[in-house]
């Protein structure tokens, strides 16, 4: 009895050293590691107080088992109110959150590249399919067989460069309609050409060199309603829904009928005026976009597509033009594009 | 072309209710484009583009004809009036001959009209006349010149006068000029002629007239002309053309006669000058009225089905409303039943109404582009495999600019200049028949010489490093009639040979390029130093190269930095890539890394390619760096079925070790 006695009074011993013990330490704990380590060094599977189910004598006394178990709450308790102490006090370490951040590059992509792959995605949407056809071309492509013959007075207006008699740089991107004929022999054909066109002539608008792209679209039943959608659609998704477009009477040797497609102005909103002045940047509250027209049959006869059988669209429009057009990037001088000065190409 | 008329002039034809404004807004839309109004002293001037192929719009009648038509079919009631193919004919055929023409080709001259006028007063032409002249553009002169040119405003037929007495009329040739000749024009200027222009010589073997481009000063009607030859003619056009070009007189006269106005003006517009003389010079007719009219061409006729018409348009125009659009045009239409009508066009539309699509038009834009509904297209496209060029073109552009390289665009076209100081030979490079200057006048066959002007511009405006790239076609002469066009990458650096080297490998590892290798290059492009560049290989193709450039260039070129060049082909690199990640399964036991350092003479690519193919636990190797002969790597070994130990790995360092003792 009396060692059972002495027993009893050796553990609450025990038990209040070790209670201590962990309050000392706990007081003297700074981090969230150091608490990591006090939980393991008393409450882990080899801890102090897992330890004393081993070394107390459980059996004797049912009160030893809870007073351990009391310990081991109690420190549980003091631990997480410990720990959310921790965790929320002031950071030691701040720093300037004023300060730059590393320098790194800026890489572009050139507006004409972004231009292009916006084109090429409303275009995508409508199921047109990227192509591209060769930038020197000869003159059956680029003219004959566009129904433009040889006495053509299209043909000596000197804006066309030449490497042969009969082989030029192309300066428009429809040499890609016959080539696409050809390749697919019988429609539907939808696709959009997008390539580099060279015009002998330079300006603050024209450069030698400039870009277009061509759409080409030929199945049975297609007509003018189509363009006009499709023109549209384009014309509303690069400018902004709130633009309209509209289509006056063109002639051109490849199309028939033939247009020129106008879009309402973005500055003066179509109107013609601002504040009572005539608007600087269009022609009566309309700008040009560009022309398109149905496909001549003589063109879909060169390009061996009977055109009592299928009807199409097609248009050619400058990737320069329309990116200069959309409003607020005020460039001056169209030639600006082709610099190669990092303060002018990092801008975008 | 672009002409000038005033709102006066074209209500002479025109009897319709709307204002300036709201005729140049509603014409526009389904005919000539106005492109402005403005109000002058007390009329209103229209500037108005005339459709290449519409020369009979190139007046104030022919306006007139078109806008009666679409105003009319607005539901505007309008009107054209006194309609010139309506003029009643007086030939004079009593009155003698005072003149003879002799035209050697006919086909040259469709048409010829001319008449002579006696007891001519020349002084300045009326108040109204000389205003209608300035304000469209032309320099009132006397009232006898400015009636042929307020006719070629009003009909857009040009004539033209010659002082009679001045000319020996007993016989005057139309014919090609021959080589050298020479004509002093109306504008005081001798012209030399190459010879093929239409030229009129007179009795005394003078030339009299350069033919549909300008009059010649020997017959000029001035204060003392009391006799006038008066002429309306029709020219093969592209010999106007050509003439007016070469030799730089583009005047209105030319501009209407090299697009063939009708033959059939002539004979009208002959009978309102007669008039108009007869009011302004008190003259009277003197002789006969000539009229060659070798070749008359019959009245064309198509053949059009309005259903078809109706599918092309894309909306149901009734039959009524096209035949009714087109008589307003002034074609004739007979029914042929069953929705098929035979349209005869009219004289004034001979070259440009040929097809049925023309007619189309005609019916389509009266009607009203602008009642035709935006539709989409439904078309059933086969399927379409990825087109791998453009797809990578794109990724690399995506990829280099996220990495911190700009994007430059580059003219194709070069200047022999920069051929030969990037070594290059002119021979193999395509050269302009008829460049515009001298700085654009070679394709380019690389996209390295444009790059290293690149750096050049930017040296000293922007800091150092810089990273430019060019993604552009090339143009190959291959024998062949075409060039081929190859797609090129080019990227130019000042940073490090190794940074350039580390960005391309980043750029390969993003477009899944998994098998290539920097080569010591036995052979590479003329400007690359061979010592300091390597070739890219990749499946035992050579898909480019990545090196320093020849100092020698560098010079010519004002280049003071040592940049680094990177040259793809972009075909053979897109080849290259494989379509689709190949998953490798991770190890479940860790990996072991150790750090070692070699001593040898031998190249750091090389020493890493054999310590990669010592032992299959060595998972990668990496270099870290050198000093002087020693050079140090991080080595990572792994095994897929175990656990390794210290001892193995430690014998694979050794076999290492032991391969460069």
């Amino acid at each position: 009895m009396l060692s059972l006695s002495t027993m009893a009074i050796n553990y609450k011993e025990t038990i209040e050293e070790i209670k201590k013990r962990f309050s000392k330490d706990l007081s003297g704990v700074n981090t969230v590691k150091d608490l990591e380590l006090l939980e393991v060094k008393y409450l882990g599977r080899q801890g102090e107080i897992n330890l004393l189910f081993k070394t107390l004598p459980l059996k004797d006394d049912p009160r030893i088992g809870k007073a351990i178990n009391d310990l081991k709450n109690s420190s549980q308790q003091q631990l997480s109110d410990k720990l959310s102490v921790l965790l929320n006090q002031a950071p030691k370490d701040t720093f300037d959150v004023t300060i730059p951040g590393t320098p790194l590059p800026k890489g572009t992509r050139h507006l004409i590249t972004q231009a292009i792959e916006e084109i090429e995605d409303i275009f995508t949407r409508l199921g047109f399919v990227r192509r591209r056809y060769p930038e020197v071309e000869t003159d059956w492509y680029y003219a004959e067989g566009l129904n433009i013959p040889k006495d053509h007075p299209a043909r000596d207006d000197q804006e066309t460069f030449y490497v042969a008699n009969d082989v030029v740089l192309t300066a428009h991107t429809s040499n890609g309609q016959l080539r696409e004929m050809e390749r697919v022999k019988t429609p539907p054909i939808k696709m959009i050409n997008i390539g580099k066109t060279y015009r002998r002539q330079a300006d603050t608008s024209h450069s030698t060199m400039f870009h277009q792209f061509e759409g080409l679209l030929i199945d049975k039943n297609i007509n003018i309603t189509h363009l006009v959608g499709v023109m549209d659609y384009f014309a509303k998704s690069f400018f902004g829904n709130d633009r309209n477009i509209r289509l006056r009477p063109h002639h051109f040797q490849f199309t028939e009928p033939s247009f020129e497609i106008d879009i309402n102005c973005g500055l003066c909103h179509g109107t013609g005026e601002i504040k009572n002045s005539p608007c600087k940047f269009c022609k009566s509250g309309w700008l040009e976009l560009g022309g398109s027209g149905m496909v001549h049959p003589n063109v879909l006869k060169n390009g061996g597509i009977d055109p009592e059988i299928y009807s199409g669209f097609a248009f050619g429009w400058g990737v320069e033009r329309v990116l200069m057009m959309k409003s607020g990037l005020n460039l001056p001088d169209l030639r600006l594009l082709y610099t190669d000065d990092l303060r002018f190409l990092k801008q975008f | 072309m672009n002409i000038k008329i005033t709102d006066k002039a074209l209500r002479y034809f025109l009897e319709t209710p709307l204002t300036p404004e709201e005729l140049a807004h509603d014409i526009s839309l389904c005919g000539p484009t106005f492109d402005r109004v403005s109000k002058v002293d007390g009329d209103y001037l229209y500037e108005i583009e005339v459709i290449t192929n519409r020369i009979d719009t190139a007046s104030a009648q022919g306006i007139a004809r078109d806008s009666a038509a679409i105003l009319n079919q607005m539901g505007i009631k309008s009107k054209l009036l006194h309609d010139p193919y309506l003029e009643k004919i007086n030939l004079y055929p009593n009155l003698p001959k005072t003149f003879h023409f002799e035209i050697l080709d006919n086909s040259l001259v469709p048409r010829f009209t001319a008449v002579s006028l006696e007891n001519v007063s020349i002084q300045d032409s009326p108040k109204d006349t000389q205003s209608l002249l300035s304000l469209s553009g032309e320099r009132p002169i006397n009232n006898a010149v400015d009636i042929t040119n307020e006719l070629t405003l009003l009909y857009g037929l040009p004539g033209h006068i010659f002082d009679l007495d001045k000319l020996a009329a007993q016989k005057l040739t139309i014919r090609e000029s021959k080589n050298g000749e020479e004509v002093v024009t109306l504008d005081n200027q001798n012209n030399k002629l190459k010879g093929g222009d239409l030229v009129i010589e007179d009795g005394a073997g003078r030339l009299v007239d350069l033919c549909g481009v300008m009059g010649g000063s020997v017959a000029e009607v001035d204060q003392h002309t009391k006799n006038i030859l008066l002429i309306f003619p029709v020219y093969q056009p592209s010999k106007i053309r050509r003439t007016s070009l070469y030799l730089q007189k583009r005047t209105l006269a030319s501009q209407i006669y090299e697009k063939q106005p009708d033959t059939e003006l002539c004979l009208p517009v002959l009978m309102n000058a007669i008039k108009l003389f007869g009011e302004r010079t008190g003259s009277r007719v003197s002789s006969a009225v000539y009229d060659s009219n070798p070749l008359p061409s019959k009245a064309k006729e198509i053949l059009l089905d309005i259903n078809w018409a109706n599918n092309l348009i894309g909306v149901q125009i009734s039959s009524k409303t096209a035949v009714s659009i087109l008589e307003s045009l002034g074609f004739s239409v007979k029914n042929k039943g069953q929705n098929q009508i035979i349209c005869t066009v009219p004289s004034w539309r001979r070259y440009d109404i040929d097809i049925k699509e023309d007619l189309v038009e005609e019916i389509a834009r009266v009607y009203g582009y602008s009642k035709l509904p935006p539709t989409l297209p439904c078309v059933n496209l086969p399927p379409e495999t990825k087109n791998k060029l453009l797809d990578t073109e794109s990724k690399i552009k995506n990829l280099l600019s996220s990495q911190g390289f700009n994007e430059v665009y580059n003219n194709s076209l070069i200047s022999l200049d920069l051929i030969e100081k990037t070594l290059l030979k002119e021979a193999s490079h395509l050269k302009l028949n008829n460049a515009l200057s001298k700085d654009y006048e070679y394709l380019r066959t690389t996209l390295v010489p444009s790059m290293l002007q690149n750096i050049k511009n930017n040296q000293g405006k922007t800091e150092e490093p810089f990273n430019l790239y060019e993604l552009s076609n090339v143009y190959l002469s291959v024998g062949e009639k075409l060039p081929q066009e190859n797609s090129m990458l080019v990227i130019g650096t000042t940073a490090s040979f190794r940074l350039a080297k580390g960005h391309l490998a980043l750029l390969f590892e993003h477009l899944n390029l998994k098998e290539y290798k920097f080569k010591s290059s036995t052979s590479c492009p003329i400007y690359f130093v061979a010592e300091n560049t390597a070739m890219i290989n990749s499946n035992s193709s050579t898909i480019g190269f990545i090196g320093s450039i020849k100092p020698a260039i560098l010079h010519k070129l004002g280049i003071t930095s040592d940049p680094i060049v990177v040259e793809i082909d972009t075909q053979k690199l897109a080849d290259s890539i494989l379509e689709n990640y190949i998953y490798k399964p991770i190890s479940d036991f860790p990996d072991v890394v150790e750090q070692i350092t070699i001593n040898t003479n031998e190249r750091v690519g090389d020493i890493i390619e054999k310590i990669r193919s010592v032992d299959k636990l060595i998972k990668d190797v990496s270099y870290l760096d050198s000093f002087e002969k020693n050079h140090s790597f991080k080595i990572t070994f792994s095994s897929p079925d175990k656990n390794l130990t210290q001892s193995e790995v430690n014998d694979v360092k050794k076999t290492v070790k032991t391969l460069f003792n």
